[in-house]
This record gives C-alpha cells, structure tokens and sequence, in this order.
C-alpha cells in the first residue's frame, strides 16, 4: 500500500473526530482497536519484516501492561513520570523483557525459535500466579488513572485521545524504523540473514534488536491497555492473546506496513460487535485465518493490491465484475456457514441438551428471531443451498480470472 | 520413600506419554522441516472421538477407532491443507498448522462445550496392580506406560528393520532422491503424517480417561511437546525419549517437595532474609513444577543448542 | 615454484585438515598467498575447493592447521569475524537477497563498514555517503541501469555481478571467489571474466573456476588440489606441463 498522503490525513481524521460521534461504549471499543493495531504493528515488524515469527509476543504486551499498573500506583499521576507518559514504562519493561527473551530465542531460526516463544509466554503464564506480589495472583492489580497536567483522566473521551496519540506516534516511528539501517537490516535478516554474516554482520545481534524493538512497542501498548482498563491481569498472558496477535496480522497481510494494523483493527471491532450475537466468533476468526493463509496469503490489504492491479491490468469492469463474484461468493459462504455453526453451537449446548432429554422430541432452537427445528429437512437446507450457491460462484469466478481472483 | 517412588513412577509415566505424542511430531519434523503446530490436536481429538464412542461401542473399541479417525483427520490435514501450501515456504505451513490447531480446539469447544467431559476408565481397568508401601498404584498407569513402550519398540523396528522404514528414513532425509528412485514420497508424507497423527491419538485416547479431557488439552500437552522436542534434539526419536523422561521425572519429583529456595538457604542461616524477601525465593517447588520444563529448555538453549542428541547445526 | 618475494605472504594457510566424522576432506593444505596476487585454485570435483573456501572464510571450523590472514590468526573464526578482518567471499550458488532491489543488497553490503548495524536513529536515504559509494559500486559491475531491479527478478548473469558487488563492498583485501562463471555462456563468462580483472585490480584474488580458459587468462599463478592436498603450485605453463597435474586432472590431450 502506497504512502498515500491524503489518504492517511483523512483517515486521521476520522479517527480524531470518533469521540464525538460514538456512543460510550463503542468508543471504548474504538480505545481496544487502537490498542490491538499498535500491538499488531509492533508484531508485525518481526514477523514480516524480519521473518522471525512469534507465538508468544503476549509476553512483552503483558510485562508492559504490569509495569505500568505498578507505576500507576507508585506515581500517582505526578512526579517524574505524570499519567500521560505512563505508556513509556511499559514500553521499557517490554524493551527489557525483549532484550533477555530475545537473546534466547534468536539463537535458533524458524520454527525452532517460534516454539521458544511460545514457551516463554507459558512459563509466564504459569509463573505468574505463583508471583503474587508482582502480578497480583488470580485477581491480577488495579490502579487508578490519577488526575494529572489539569486534565482528569476520568473521562473515555480523555483516555482515546491519550491512546491515539501514542498509539499514531508508535506507527509513525515503527515507520520511520523501516527507513533506517537498522530496518534495512532486518529486511535482509529475513530474506537471507545467512548471507549477511559473511559481508560483516553480527546475525545474532540483528535479530535481538529487531526483536527487542518488537517487544518495545508490544509494551507500550500493553500499557496503554493497562491504562484505559485500569488494570492488569495474569490472563494477558494466555496464549489466546499471542493467538490472537498473529491471527489479526496475517488476516490483515503482513505484507504492507498498515497490514496488521487493519487486520488488528478488523477484527477487533468484528469481535466487539458480535460477541453478544454469537460465543463462536473465535472459530470464525480462525476458519478466516485458515482461508486467508490458503487462498489469499497476502492478506486482506494484498487482496486489496490485487485489486488495484487487476483495474490496472484489464480495467474498471472486470475488476468491479471480479470483486462483486467473489463479495457473493464470500456473503453466500459466510451466511451459509454461519448459519450451520450457531445452529451446532446451539444444540450442543448444555441448556439445550437439558432441554431434549426432557422433551419428547427435539425442540427448535431459535436463531435470528425465529424457532428452527433440528429434525426438519428446511432447517437444513438453507445453510446447505447458501453453502452451495457460494461454492458455485468461487468455481466460477476461478474460472474466469484463474489466479488473479 | 514411598512417596519418592511413587513419584518416579508416575513421573516416567508422564514421561512416557509425552513421548507417544511428541514420537510422531518429531518424525513429521524430520521429514518436512515444520513443526506441525496441530499434532497436539490429535491428542485432543484421540481422547474426545474415544470418549464419544466409549458408550456406544466400550472403551477398548473405542480406543482403536479413536486412533485410526485421529490419523485419519492427519491424512485429510497433509493432503488438503499443508499440501496446497508447501510451496509458499516453512513459516506458512507453521502457522496454517497454528490455524487449524485453533479450529479444531474452537470446534470442540463448539461440540463438547469449553469444560472438561466425564471420560473415564472403565471400571474393568481400574483397580490397583501392586502396593508401594502403603499406597496403592493404579494399573492403569502401568498400562499407559505399557503402550508407551511397545509403541516406541514397534516404530524403532519398522524405521530400522524393515524395508518401508527405510523407504521412509530416505524420504526424511533425501526426499528427492527418493522420488527419483521411484518411490512415491507423498504416499509416504501422507502415511508418516497419519501415523504420526494416529500415535497422537492413540496417546490422547489412552491418557484422556485418566487425566483431564478438555478443550485445553491441546495447548498443555502441545507446549510440553515442543519443549521436548527442543531439548531432545528436532529429528532424534532417541532424545525425544529422554527428554520426555527426563521432564516427566522432574515435573513428577517437583510437585513433592514442598520446599522453597529459602529453606535450602536457612540451612546456612539465611533463611530469615530469603523470607524476608519473599518472591520467588519462597516459592515451594511443587508450585514452580509446571515451569521447570520451559527452564530446563532455555539451560538447553544456552549450553547445547542443539538439543540433548540432536546434530550439531 | 618461483623464487622469493620476500614479504610476508597476505593469507598464509599451514597444515589444514578438515574431517567429517571419519572422513578427512582437506588433508594437509599448504598455501601461500601473496599480496597482489591472482591465484586460481583448480582440481577435479569433490577434492575439496569449496571446503577450502569456508574453512578459510570461516563457514567451517578446522579440524587442525592454521590460517593466517595479513599476520593474524582466523583458523575458527565466525564469518563476520573473517569478513571484517579484510576477507571476503562469493558463492557458488548465487547468495544475494532476492526480494530487495538491486541498489539495496548493494546498499546493505556497504553499511557494514560504516558501523551502523543498530543505527535508528537516521534515515538511511539521508546518509549520502552510503549512496554513494553504492552508486559507485554499481557502476564498476555495471549494474547501475538496474539498480531498481529486485535481485531475484534478474538475469543469472547480473546477479552473479551482483553477487561480485556485493563481496566487494566490504573493500576487502583478499577476496576469494567461487566459481563465478559457473553456468555461463561463453560470452557472459568472457564479460564477467574481464570484470573480475577490473575490480579485483590492487587486491588479492583467490578464484576457483572449471573453465580452464578462464583459468590461465586470469590466474597468475595456479594452485592444483586433488583430494584435499594441494599437489603443485606454479604460473600457468609450469602447471601445463606438471606430470602430477596432467594424470591427475588436465587428461593428457589438455597438455598444450
């Protein structure tokens, strides 16, 4: 995705007016985006950019996110560190925990190191309820934002800005990283770090400080979390939040820089609004992840590449043609298997279960406002025709555009 | 010493179960060069297809299918997924592996509901097989320990004595020579994938009616794995089994002692200060048990990277 | 062998042996190097050439012997080690960094020796120094046109110029290249053979090449190793006619 500069002003700006035209608790939501797509970044230097993938970075996010919570309570909004530059502590305690981590794990490459730090963030995991001073056991710490340069810290309105004006200056120095020799470096650390040692190179310092600068930003927006919910729990570091990091990532392409941000951004947001429609938005997330790594692994933001390639290419009305195929195919798709989850997910469940052994037959579920019985072949004949139609059109679309689709 | 024994014991049990899942993942590892993130997942599926089937068909029975489905899903998994994205490099199989683990945890979450279900050993195998001391030790301990075993003996045979497992070391280790010789390696990708799957499955289905079975399973026993097979050394079946006894073991002995760092230093008189400091001096070993692996990991991180047996890089 | 230069020879090797478990690939390697020099190393395959190339460059660890480059030990070394102690090397399969452009592997070559490894805190597009000397360098390969070029998108040719900017930015005193030409065309290998001449000019040039054409136009001196031990030394028309040499390598019709 090219820098476009109107484009990133607009986009600014529409972040900066969201307070004033979201309800509460939507911009609260608006607060976790911003804090998802920091961190999003922040994992995506390392894994795109250098190459190295983490599956534990919930590590770094969370040791930012605790550091914080303990100088909240220590500083009390005044003194060196008022409640505005709280998010530098946990950027420091993720530069520190970074450096340590890193230096172990980048000793391997690959899937090696992958596993390293997926098993530092579990021996975080399981440490941290036995360290009660520090992580504050099963409840976890809390503190209060304290008033502090004359403004409150009471009000939401208050704590998105203060997040978005980290979270935009982060990006814009992980951006400015890439320009740097030390970003160079760890674009050729990822395509071939072998070679670099033999023009002069220390690989393995590359690799800590491209993993350091990761876990850096990784705190910093575990403070910012820290922050905004005035507390910090030991579940942060469960390998759901590393899962989660990596799955937006990718969905949003770790190709582009903005990628994971959008992804992170996409997701989050997805999440907020269905978590009260459905409890299986986590096995969506990860059917998407699987699509997205088979058929589109650029991601969304390479799919939205494609596209402008493909009006380059052959013009407006294939490529309008093209998306509006496979728009269907994916609303015919998603509808159809959506459909056919909530109905599982419905009469697995232990009320439902309940509820059978007691009546004489079956009873129907409700879903979308109305009763659907599970014995009746219509209940499933919409999801199987929906899942049908759509397969048709992705054979069709194939078809016509092979492998620009 | 009752306990110390008992301990031991149960420890190499673990130990060894560890081993049944992590045979499998270093195989597949050796072979295509990704850590294949789903293989927990056979586990998991092993013990939740035999708990589903243990009513209808007993545990025996349900055992054996259990096995031969969970290698059937590594079948459908190597040739429908990882097959498609082979050529677009390591990293992208790993993390498609990271993917579908996350589906199918998700998807039995969606069946069997996110809390553990009611798996149990029948009652026909659950008696005691001798007395240490005072305590009673269950046979069905011994009898994981059993499978274990002639699991490991039957795939050290076929890999070295018998003419497929040949066929198989040359697919691991020259898989384009072998091709060429004639062999059809993604026949043999596919069966080692499925074995390695079934083997998963197996120890699930086994394991699950005695420890927990739920949705978590996965992770737990896949984080183990993976330390094991770090510390084993990728690609040696011999250092898989001595690191997964040797966690097992210590995993096993640590959750006994009740003991912190600072009663050890109040046997030279310090203890009052380590109290005083508190921390991580006071905590009882049984309580930092389930993070001595990871530490014995990053010790073997530090001073053989490669692993126990593995070959240097 | 000819008779004394009486400086002290540039790279030094004594006695190297290099084994595989029970198999000893370099088995006792003595070599001279002088400053200036352009020595070719040739031998049939599987004697050892490309082992010799990372035992010195340090890609590998000697089972004994020493390596003395410029008056100072290397023998185990770490590549950047050797590398910034004034050795570089290229590889016989082409080793450069595919997906960035060809300005950029050169670039990265360059900053090494500008110390910048951590650098965060500057644009590098400000750093004109660095620009420079890449666009320098990119003109004496002549590459200069296709600096935009990504280096895996470009002909085997240029990315094997590539790959000989890219050994080179390090400025290295000796440099040791590995069978540049290898599947070329005989004009590609003429051209690259000229600009090997050109660059390496004023540095000491270890070259291992098959073409045996190639091999007495550059090489000033030429060194025969046959199975792990270097058999005989000497100028092109003494290497002609070494009895050694012509069974064990050149075939008796070779012998001009």
């Amino acid at each position: 995705m090219r820098m476009n500069l109107p484009l990133l002003v607009a986009g600014v700006a529409l972040l900066a007016a969201l307070p004033a035209v979201l309800p509460g608790g939507l911009l609260i939501a608006s607060i976790q985006m911003l804090v998802a797509a920091l961190f999003a970044s922040a994992y995506g230097m390392l894994s795109g950019r250098a190459g190295m993938l983490s599956f534990g970075h919930a590590a770094y996010f969370g040791m930012g996110a605790f550091a914080t919570v303990h100088a909240m309570n220590a500083f009390g909004g005044s003194g060196l560190l008022p409640t505005p530059l709280m998010p530098l502590v946990g950027a420091a305690a993720g530069l520190a925990i970074g450096v340590v981590a890193g230096w172990f794990a980048t000793q391997r490459s690959g899937t090696t190191f992958a596993m390293i730090t997926l098993a530092i963030a579990e021996l975080l995991h399981a440490l941290a309820p036995q360290l009660k001073g520090l992580f504050g056991g099963e409840s976890g710490i809390s503190t209060m934002r304290a008033p502090s340069l004359g403004l409150s810290f009471g009000s939401t309105t208050q704590v998105y800005y203060l997040t978005l004006v980290w979270v935009l200056l982060s990006i814009a120095l992980l951006y400015f990283h890439t320009h740097t020799p030390a970003g160079r470096l760890t674009l050729a650390l990822r395509e071939n770090g072998h070679r670099l040692r033999f023009l002069g190179y220390n690989v393995h310092g590359l690799g800590v400080s491209a993993f350091a600068i990761s876990a850096m930003f990784s705190g910093l927006a575990g403070g910012l979390q820290a922050l905004s919910n005035e507390a910090a729990n030991y579940a942060v570091f469960d390998a759901g939040v590393s899962a989660t990091v990596v799955l937006n990532s990718y969905i949003g392409g770790v190709g582009s820089f903005l990628g994971p941000a959008l992804g992170a951004a996409l997701m989050t947001f997805f999440g907020y609004a269905v978590s009260d429609a459905t409890q299986s938005w986590l096995l969506y997330q990860g059917v998407l992840f699987v699509l997205v790594m088979m058929f589109a692994p650029t991601g969304l933001s390479g799919l939205f590449g494609t596209g402008v390639r493909l009006v380059e290419q052959r013009g407006w009305r294939p490529a309008v043609f093209s998306a509006l195929l496979v728009g269907g195919a994916a609303v015919l798709l998603t509808a159809g298997g959506v459909f056919a989850v909530e109905l599982l997910q419905r009469l697995c469940s232990q009320d439902y279960r309940a509820l059978a052994q007691a009546a004489a037959e079956l009873p129907a579920v409700t879903l979308l406002g109305r009763p659907w019985s599970p014995t009746s072949v219509s209940t499933w004949m919409l999801p199987a025709s929906l899942l049908a139609c759509g397969t048709v059109l992705v054979f069709v679309a194939r078809r016509r555009f092979g492998s620009a689709a | 010493m009752d306990t110390f024994v008992f301990s031991l014991l149960n420890g190499t049990v673990y130990g060894l179960l560890l081993f049944m899942v992590s045979a499998g993942l270093t195989l597949v590892f050796g072979m295509m060069g990704v850590l294949n993130f789903a293989h927990a997942s056979f586990y998991m599926l092993g013990a939740y297809f035999a708990y589903t089937l243990q009513g209808p068909i007993g545990f025996g029975p349900a055992v054996v299918a259990a096995t031969l489905l969970s290698g059937a899903v590594g079948v459908v998994v190597e040739r429908w997924f990882l097959r498609r994205v082979h050529h677009h490099g390591h990293a992208h199989e790993l993390l498609l592996t990271f993917g579908l683990s996350f589906i199918i945890a998700e998807t039995i979450k969606l069946f069997f509901g996110n809390y553990p279900v009611d798996y149990r050993i029948p009652p026909a195998l659950d008696f005691a097989a001798f007395t240490i001391g005072r305590q009673q030790y269950p046979a069905y301990r011994a009898l994981m320990a059993v499978v274990a075993l002639a699991m490991f003996g039957a795939l050290w045979l076929l890999l070295t004595r018998t003419r497929i497992g040949i066929v198989v070391r040359a697919a691991i280790y020259r898989p384009r020579m072998a091709q060429a010789l004639g062999h059809n390696v993604q026949l043999v990708f596919m069966g080692v994938f499925g074995v390695g799957a079934a083997l998963a499955g197996l120890a699930g289905a086994i394991a699950g009616a005695f420890y927990t079975t739920n949705p978590n399973m996965a992770l737990e026993v896949g984080v183990m794995v993976f330390v094991v097979v770090v510390v084993g050394g990728l690609g040696s079946l011999g250092g898989a089994m001595l690191a997964s006894l040797l966690i097992g073991v210590i995993t096993s002995l640590a959750v006994s002692v009740d003991r912190s760092l600072a009663d050890l230093l109040s046997v030279v008189g310090a203890g009052a200060w380590a109290e005083a400091v508190g921390g991580l001096l006071t905590l009882k070993l049984s309580s930092l048990a389930a993070t001595l692996p990871f530490a014995l990991m990053l010790l073997i991180l530090l001073v053989r990277p490669a692993g126990l047996m593995g070959e240097k890089a | 062998m000819t008779d004394g230069v009486k400086n002290e020879p540039i790279l030094r090797i004594r006695g190297l042996r290099k084994s595989f478990g029970p198999v000893e690939i370099i088995r006792g390697v003595d070599l001279d190097l002088q400053a200036g020099e352009r020595r070719a190393l040739i031998g049939p395959n599987g004697a050892g050439k490309s082992t010799l190339f990372h035992l010195i460059s340090g890609n590998l660890r000697p089972s004994s012997g020493e390596i003395v480059l410029n008056g100072q030990h290397i023998e185990g070394w770490s590549p950047e080690r050797v590398n910034r102690r004034g050795l570089g090397r290229s590889f016989q399969i082409t080793n450069i960094f595919p997906k960035l452009t060809v300005f950029e592997n050169v670039r990265i070559a360059v900053m090494q020796r500008y110390r910048l490894q951590y650098a965060f805190w500057r644009r590098i597009e400000r750093m004109a120094a660095i620009r420079e000397e890449t666009e320098r360098l990119l003109e004496r390969v002549r590459l200069q046109h296709q600096a935009a070029t990504l280096g895996g998108e470009m002909t085997y040719s240029a990315q094997r110029s590539l790959e000989l900017a890219m050994t080179l930015a390090s400025d290295p005193q000796v440099v040791l290249l590995d069978e540049p030409m290898a599947g070329m065309s005989s004009e590609e290998t003429q051209y690259t053979a000229e600009l090997i001449r050109e660059v390496t000019a004023g540095r000491t040039l270890l070259l291992v090449e098959h073409d045996m054409d190639v091999v007495f136009s550059l090489g000033e001196r030429i060194s025969v190793l046959v199975y792990g031990q270097v058999i005989a030394t000497g100028t092109p028309d003494e290497i002609r006619s070494h009895q050694g040499v012509r069974e064990a390598y050149l075939g008796e019709e070779h012998a001009a």
